[in-house]
């Protein structure tokens, strides 16, 4: 027996207050040895949520469009939730339990999924595809808010280093369902142990996060680790979206639209080469909302749908690669447009 | 008066201003340069760059690299491990080979090789149609993989330069008169095609190795 179809039929997402200038970070900049390294060179415009926002506030404002378009029962109904937090709120418990509650859902099945990081909607696809193909639901909800620029990344010591302006804020949702109307092609995800705690955060008085401290935590970058962590992602990302490529038989540059993470513009570029996808066919916002971590694909996706760059039937492919490439994810649907 | 490095180019023009091309971390910093080093690391290279002007392919075989080295040395093994050279004989010109690459019709090929058993170099210097001028240089060299790699066996290093005659035939006339192909017309498929017979080379010295058979046949030591 054929397993069912499943789609990812739309998607909504939301960016919080106006746009914050790269002129914000000028003022602070520090002397900083990454200065100039280009994994750092910063985006025109970000976004920052606000000072007492929460994830589940994000998500809900995200889940806007969605409600408009289908109805605020499509949501209440959902059978799966699936949620990603880039900066839990409450790092003991992920959001899905007051997200759930906050869209008015009774989901029989809440998961929050922390190993996705930048390629957490891939794997939150990945999920929910398995989960209703096999009976668990009609509807399924992903949730992703990336929610560490204003507030990681705006502390006033860490606002001062070149990482600080690089990310930016968002959150968004996809609406998953059993049905043929934007089908979901295939996806690869990919974990890659060996490189897991590679990302660390650090501080000038070294502590745990939980610990008594005036210093403050950020991610440890060094040239060094930078350089692997750029190698790996200019491999693994092409490498899980020719793997699905293959799989559905599409040629790389046949792809109609490539949404990938958006780390920096140089991930970008080489992503581009290596698919053969020219620039008007891969949508990024890094310019207007810089490195959005896992809200980046179903954000940028939203955008590309709205403004038309993506059309009815076409093959959309998604895919990214998380922390320092310890996971990996492309998923390709066929686009069904917004009924 | 000591020596240091570059003082002779300083001296000569009059400034300790680096001439043009030479970075070095005295005047370029390591937080200037490595976003220049980081921008040249992509997914994937053009062709052209990697295989225009010159063609490499290496790889490991699990043999020992002297016996590797002495096979090599041997003219004849291209015989065994190339993909389309065949019909190895002497000629009158001690050390010159005339065969057939069977890549086009009725095509000789001359060789002469050139090895040299402290570097392990062996380099084939060959031409097509007329062994006057021996111009397609196959450059090799064989290294101790317990050297380079800490493990036993060889690499293998491989590179040709893309000579100009490649892209214009010198001798037009020494062709064979039914043929219209060129070598330098497969210039772009070095890559592949050398990368297949290194995979030769490697198969059939790792296979001798591993079953205790001589790595150079006793057909090839006695001529």
């Amino acid at each position: 027996m054929n397993q069912p179809t499943v789609s990812l039929i739309d998607v909504s997402s939301y960016l919080p207050g106006e746009p914050v200038g790269a002129d914000y970070y000028a003022q602070f900049a520090g002397s900083d040895d990454l200065a100039a390294n280009l994994m750092f060179r910063a985006p025109k415009f970000r976004h920052h949520v606000g000072p007492d926002e929460t994830a589940i506030d994000m998500v809900e404002r995200a889940a806007h469009g969605l409600i408009e378009r289908h109805g605020q029962d499509v949501i209440a109904n959902v059978d799966v939730l699936i949620t990603h937090t880039q900066a839990p709120d409450v790092p003991f418990y992920g959001a899905g339990g007051g997200i759930a509650h906050r869209l008015g859902m009774r989901p029989n099945w809440v998961l929050d999924l922390h190993n996705g990081g930048c390629a957490a909607f891939v794997l939150g696809l990945n999920v929910a595809r398995q989960l209703l193909a096999s009976g668990s639901g009609h509807t399924a909800l992903i949730a992703v808010a990336q929610n560490a620029a204003g507030q990681v990344f705006d502390q006033p010591g860490v606002r001062r280093k070149a990482q600080a302006a690089v990310p930016g804020d968002g959150a968004a949702v996809g609406l998953v369902t059993l049905s043929d109307q934007s089908p979901i092609l295939d996806i690869e995800c990919r974990t890659y142990g060996e490189y897991a705690g590679e990302m660390t955060l650090t501080s000038d008085a070294p502590r745990k996060w939980w610990a008594a401290g005036s210093s403050e935590l950020s991610i440890g970058f060094t040239e060094t680790n930078i350089t692997k962590v750029l190698a790996r992602g200019n491999r693994q990302v092409p490498e899980v979206a020719l793997a699905v490529c293959d799989r559905i038989g599409l040629l790389s540059k046949n792809i109609d639209l490539l949404v990938t993470n958006q780390p920096n513009r140089v991930f970008l570029r080489n992503w581009r080469e290596a698919l053969e996808v020219p620039p008007e066919r891969h949508r990024d916002t890094f310019d207007e909302c810089g490195n959005l971590f896992g809200a980046g694909i179903p954000i940028n996706l939203d955008h590309a749908i709205a403004d038309g760059q993506v059309k009815p039937g076409d093959v959309v492919m998604m895919a990214a690669f998380a922390h320092a490439g310890d996971f990996a994810g492309a998923a390709a649907v066929r686009w069904g447009g917004r009924s | 008066m000591s020596l240091t490095a570059l003082d002779d180019i300083a001296v000569h023009s009059g400034t300790t201003e680096p001439i043009q091309g030479v970075v070095r971390i005295e005047t370029s910093p390591l937080e200037e340069t490595a976003p220049m080093f980081m921008e040249k690391m992509r997914s994937v290279y053009p062709h052209e760059e990697v295989f225009g002007k010159y063609c490499t392919v290496n790889d490991y075989v699990d043999c020992p690299p002297d016996e590797l080295f002495e096979y090599l040395a041997h003219t004849r093994s291209l015989e065994e491990w190339t993909y389309t050279l065949r019909d190895f004989t002497p000629t009158d010109e001690s050390g010159l080979w005339l065969a057939y690459d069977r890549l086009l019709p009725d095509t000789k090929i001359y060789t002469r090789t050139v090895a040299n058993p402290e570097a392990r170099t062996v380099d084939y210097h060959c031409a097509w149609d007329q062994g006057e001028h021996l111009w397609m240089i196959y450059l090799m060299r064989v290294l101790d993989a317990q050297v380079v790699l800490g493990k036993p066996g060889s690499v293998v290093l491989w590179t040709n330069c893309r000579h100009e005659f490649y892209d214009n035939n010198p001798h037009p006339e020494a062709a064979p008169p039914e043929r219209t192909g060129w070598v330098g017309d497969f210039w772009d498929l070095f890559g592949a095609g050398h990368g297949l017979e290194l995979n030769n080379l490697k198969s059939i010295a790792e296979y001798r190795h591993r079953n205790g058979l001589p790595v150079t046949p006793a057909w090839m030591s006695t001529s």
